[in-house]
């Protein structure tokens, strides 16, 4: 159990990283940080599902300018290892209500992050302006450990939550089905709401429409 | 490549990391500059990086064409005021080309590529699809612009309105609302499949005032603001329960 909180510890570290500051590759799309958290604690299925849910919820976002976005990445490990070991629907509703949780969590940990970074660069405004390349190197280093520092706080947060949850399951079995049949149906409703949105009014709204008659054409088949 | 072109390269997958409100990825800009300016004599080399750390802001992918180019006029001995006017004027483009082209184009659509293969073969099939069909976007994105820039120099906008760059803004926004549309049934059906009609029938129903809420009565609740409501409201009654 403290291996996995060890190498979760590190993956959420190497995920809250990846939103913003270092590659953005995409391993914080809760659908990659969920289903790899899931692999650490031994369930990828549950991983995968809450991954999935959380994946619809993102899908709603569009990370354009400077835009304040939740932590997604970060929620779905805190999802996987509340998740993990419940059989099936049971873990899932309860793993998501965690993630969002610590989504929202990271959302504010982004913007303390930049608040600092912003008070940085003022205090060091001189030799920044002056061109000076070590005040340059360091004052970026700084920001990058500050990242890094939200991203395994944010985690630990996130794992102490999810223990939490483990330990004092906040609803019964029925309640717990409840909730996930809730969260599954809101994240279905914020994707499409997401995917309009991305589509606009013209000619992408019918290639969506489009995606969705096949999509149901695919279900019918299948 | 040359070796300061490959450094200049690495440097930019760092260029948000100090992102700020005074200068947004200005800095990161100077950071990723350094191997492109580092052979100019002295005094011209502190001039360009005075020049590099002020405001810059840009889609993170394009803002290598920015650092490539700034370096290439640098090196051409292009004047100071002109290659200030130059960071200026690309702000608006390379913003606007890389939100369209990837966070509203390639991002959406490999997700949705990679939330179908997830529910028809494996999470881990479906990860593994996403992750390489939306890095050879991004990487082939990141190097062009940068090469690009630095090829052009201050006449880095022809690059912008090369036409594989236009073609591409134009296939990728349909591909990304169609890709996101098939998946979207597809999940639904997956994510139900253990209940019993009448639970289903409940699912659509939360999904459907989702769709309402987030679409035409509270636009700016946002999918999170929304998932937490529903959470609450869930946790709440699965209590009582």
């Amino acid at each position: 159990m403290i291996e996995q909180w060890g190498w979760l510890l590190l993956w959420g570290t190497v995920v809250g990283l990846d939103l913003v500051s270092v590659g953005q590759v995409m391993i914080a799309r809760p659908l990659v940080a969920g289903t790899v958290a899931g692999l650490i604690v031994g369930d990828p299925v549950a991983g995968g599902t809450v991954g999935v849910v959380l994946e619809l919820f993102a899908l709603d976002v569009l990370p354009v300018g400077a835009v304040r976005y939740p932590d997604y990445g970060l929620g779905a490990v805190a999802a996987a290892a509340t998740a993990a070991g419940a059989p099936g629907a049971l873990g899932t509703g309860v793993g998501v209500c965690v993630g969002l949780g610590v989504a929202y969590l990271g959302e504010v940990g982004i913007r303390v992050v930049r608040s600092r970074n912003t008070e940085d660069v003022r205090r060091h405004r001189a030799a920044l302006d002056a061109g000076e390349t070590t005040a340059v190197v360091s004052a970026h280093l700084r920001c990058l450990a500050r990242d890094a520092l939200r991203a395994l706080s944010v985690t630990a947060a996130g794992l102490l939550l999810a223990a939490a949850a483990y330990r004092w399951p906040p609803v019964t079995v029925g309640g717990a089905v409840l909730v996930t049949v809730v969260l599954s149906g809101a994240a279905v409703g914020a994707a499409a709401a997401g995917g309009m949105r991305l589509s606009g009014r013209g000619l992408a709204l019918r290639w969506f429409a489009l995606g969705v008659a096949a999509g149901v054409a695919l279900v019918v088949v299948l | 490549m040359t070796r300061g072109l490959w450094r200049a390269w690495l440097g930019t997958l760092l260029i948000q990391a100090s992102w700020n409100y005074d200068r947004m990825v200005g800095l990161g800009s100077a950071f990723a500059s350094i191997p492109l300016l580092r052979d100019l004599p002295k005094e011209r080399y502190r001039a360009a990086m005075e020049r590099a750390t002020q405001f810059f802001n840009a889609h993170p992918y394009m803002a290598g064409m920015e650092v490539g180019a700034v370096a290439r006029a640098e090196h051409d001995g292009v004047p100071g005021d002109q290659i200030r006017r130059m960071r200026h004027a690309l702000v608006g483009p390379l913003g606007s080309v890389g939100d369209r082209l990837i966070w509203a184009g390639v991002l959406p659509a490999a997700a949705g590529v990679g939330l179908a293969v997830t529910v028809l073969v494996s999470p881990v099939v479906g990860v593994v699809s996403f992750l390489v069909l939306y890095n050879v976007a991004h990487f082939a994105v990141r190097g062009w612009a940068l090469r690009a820039g630095w090829r052009s120099g201050h006449a880095v906008a022809r690059a912008l309105m090369a036409a594989t760059v236009q073609r591409g803004l134009r296939v990728v926004g349909p591909l990304a609302t169609f890709t996101v549309g098939l998946a979207l049934p597809l999940v639904a059906n997956w994510l139900a499949a253990d209940f019993q009609i009448r639970t289903r029938l409940a699912m659509g129903l939360v999904a459907g005032l989702g769709i309402v809420l987030s679409r035409w009565i509270v636009p700016a609740l946002g999918g999170l603001r929304f998932g937490l409501a529903a959470a609450a409201v869930g946790l709440l009654v699965g209590w009582l329960w």
